[in-house]
Order: structure tokens, then sequence, then C-alpha cells
């Protein structure tokens, strides 16, 4: 089933839980990894929104990648980046119009929001539901092409 | 779906894949420079070699390259074999002769127990094993900047003429995924210079990060049609344009339900 991850920024208090449950559900040789998900300051009276990836019905990274290596899973609707099949040319990083392709200079990797394979850890962590999943209905509206 | 054999364990593989593939996907670490999942297979280095045999070969066996060798149905495989790693040693006695300064390949020496080349050293040697692997990783991008250059003991990695490539955007992959980091390149100031050649970075319009050169960033957009005002900003400044525009989205919707 096909997942989608809405953010309400209403509801976002900036406590960056969701961040912290990222890098510990994303990690590398035992250590946490690099947060796909970060909680802004939008300037609008003290209102925080957590920003990731919208996994993009056009997306910009994986038109970027020249070796493939971002693709769509079907099954979650995530775009997904194989870090083996990456090359590090950094295209996506700088292609995505909204910076949702990082580059984690600690383990010198590409990395993005999968969804976390269908589950996100980030919406059972938030305390105030400012993140939830929900599975994509069936009569979802199409995109103008 | 194929069944087959590695190191005594019964392991299920899809039709076509390398032996490699599946053994990376068991968790089973056999040594390779030369591979990478971008690219197809070479067997360049031949530091993946296995020894393979089945029932019906009468205790005949062969040693193939994993990268190389697609799987079969009751194939019987060791990777760390003696004899297995008597080749391995062998290989890498002939790869530190070649590159005695590289640390990549000491350091793998020193885990098969070669510290010291048999062989003669190469006066003056470079750390290039001349895996090709970034040659073929420029190709598979598309621009072709780099080959090999010569056969024998003249054979060098190097762009055409060995003067500035033309077709070079400057995106760093073969430095990137160079197995002995042996390409060298520079960023300074606002300029990138690779292959003797100098490259314009794109500084972001509102905190000046760089990230890619103006060539690779032109080369995207006309090739994979992507506007070329979304390389003006850094991936940083980008996110925090989403979040503005998102407090104004819900500060538009908060007025109108007012």
């Amino acid at each position: 089933m096909k997942q989608r991850l809405i953010v309400t920024p209403d509801l976002c208090t900036g406590c960056r839980t969701c961040e912290l449950a990222c890098a510990f559900a994303h990690p590398i040789k035992g250590k946490p990894g690099r947060s796909r998900i970060y909680p802004l300051p939008t300037g609008k009276s003290e209102m925080w929104t957590p920003v990731v990836c919208l996994q993009c019905d056009d997306p910009a990274c994986a038109k970027s990648c020249l070796v493939d290596a971002i693709t769509r899973n079907e099954e979650t609707g995530a775009m997904e980046l194989d870090n083996d099949k990456c090359v590090k040319c950094m295209a996506c990083v700088a292609a995505c119009p909204f910076g949702c392709s990082l580059h984690d200079t600690l383990h010198d990797l590409v990395v993005k929001c999968d969804l976390c394979g269908g589950d996100p850890v980030c919406a059972h962590f938030c305390p105030t539901k400012a993140l939830t999943c929900r599975p994509v209905t069936p009569t979802r509206r199409k995109a103008v092409v | 779906m194929v069944s087959l054999t590695i190191n005594g364990r019964v392991v299920q593989a899809n039709k076509g894949e390398m032996l490699l593939t599946v053994t990376r996907r068991e968790g089973i670490d056999i040594p390779a420079l030369c591979h990478h999942d971008a690219v197809e297979p070479f067997g360049a280095c031949r530091l993946c070699m296995v020894e393979i045999t089945k029932k019906e070969w009468d205790g005949w066996t062969n040693y193939v390259a994993a990268c190389l060798y697609p799987v079969e149905d009751g194939l019987i495989v060791q990777t760390h074999s003696s004899k297995v790693n008597e080749l391995r040693r062998t290989v890498l006695d002939l790869l530190l002769a070649r590159c005695p300064n590289s640390p990549e390949i000491r350091q793998l020496a020193a885990e098969y127990g070669v510290t010291q080349t048999a062989y003669e050293e190469i006066p003056d040697a470079d750390n290039c094993i001349l895996c090709g692997l970034c040659t073929r990783v420029c190709e598979r991008l598309g621009f072709k900047a780099i080959s090999t250059v010569g056969r024998g003991h003249d054979k060098v990695v190097a762009p055409p003429l060995k003067e500035a490539p033309p077709d070079c955007v400057g995106c760093l992959s073969c430095a990137q995924v160079c197995p002995t980091n042996v390409i060298q390149y520079k960023d300074e100031g606002n300029k990138r210079t690779i292959w003797n050649k100098s490259f314009e970075l794109i500084a972001c319009k509102q905190c000046g990060k760089q990230i890619i050169t103006r060539d690779f960033a032109e080369a995207l957009s006309s090739q994979r049609n992507i506007p070329a005002d979304y390389f003006e900003l850094c991936d940083e400044c980008h996110r925090k344009e989403l979040s503005v525009k998102m407090g104004s989205i819900v500060s538009w919707s908060r007025e109108a339900a007012s």
C-alpha cells in the first residue's frame, strides 16, 4: 500500500523529536545517521514545520541521477536511493528544489527520506501529531501534467 | 530462483545474478576493487576469485571471478578456502609491486598476510591499479571524458591526448569511485580543478555554499530537462525556502478560515 507522510505545520512545536527518531532509524555502522527530516522555523509567529522529502510525482532527484540510483519503490511510493549504485556526483543534492536530498558529510553518503520502508518512524514519535502517515486512497487526484 | 551452496550454506538467488551480488547480500566479505553496482561487472582486479564445483564434477574444481560468474543451480562455492586465499595473496603481491605506496592496497594485502611484495616494485609508481572503474563510470554517466590510453606498460587512465578533456563537466564521480583514491582534484575559491581543467562552482545565491559545477548543472538542465534555476540555491537554503512557504500557506488558510 502506498503511503503518504502528512505534515501539519500548525501542530509542530519544533521539538525535533522527529529528527532524533530519523537519525536512530537510519543507523550507519551502529551509529545514528544523518537525519532526513528537518524541523525549521517558518518565520511566522514561532510556527515551525518539519521539512521532509515530498516524494514528488515528477522527481528532480531521479531525473538528475545519471546512474539511476534513485528509483520509486512501487510498494511504498517512496523514492529510494541505492547507496551501492550512487557515485556521489551530488547532482540530486543540487537539483532537489526542496533540498531534501542530503549529503551526509560524516559518512560521505547521499541520503534521502525512504519513508522507513512504508512505516515512517518520525510519525510514530511526533508528540503533537504534526507528522502522520496514511495510505494513499485509490481515488487520489491525478497530477496535472 | 536457483539454489546454490556458499561456504556450506544453502542460499537462494535470482537467475542471472552474479555470484558477487549474492555473496554481498548474504554478508560474506569478498574483496573487490573494480566492482561498482552502477556499472557492468568488468573483472579487472581479480580479487573476487572464488572456488566453484558441482556434485557431477567428480571433485574437480574451477576458480572464477565472482563478479562475472552468473549463479547456477547446484553450484558449490568456497569463498575463503586455502587455495582461494593463495590466489588472492598472489594478486595482492602483484598489486603491491605496482602500487607500493597505496594505503588501501597495503591494508588489504596485510589482511591476507602480505606485507612485502616478492616482486620488484615499480619505481616512481602512482597508486592506479588500472581497473578502469573511473572510465566506466564516466561512460555510464554519458560524458566519456576519460579512457585508458596505451597498451601494456604504457597503459594509463587519461583524457584524450592527455590534454584538458572537453567533455568533462567536473562532477568528481571518477575521483569518488576510485578504489585507491588516485584521482586528484582541488576545490579552491569558486574554482574546481580536475584533469587539468578548471570549472566554475555554482555558489548559492543566499549563503554561498558550493555543490556542483556550472558545466555539470548545464549538462543536467539540457539532458535531463531540469530547470536551471533549481541549481541557484543550495540544499539548506531550499529547505529554508520551503519552510517559509509552508508557513505562508498555513497563515493564508488561517485567515481564510477566520
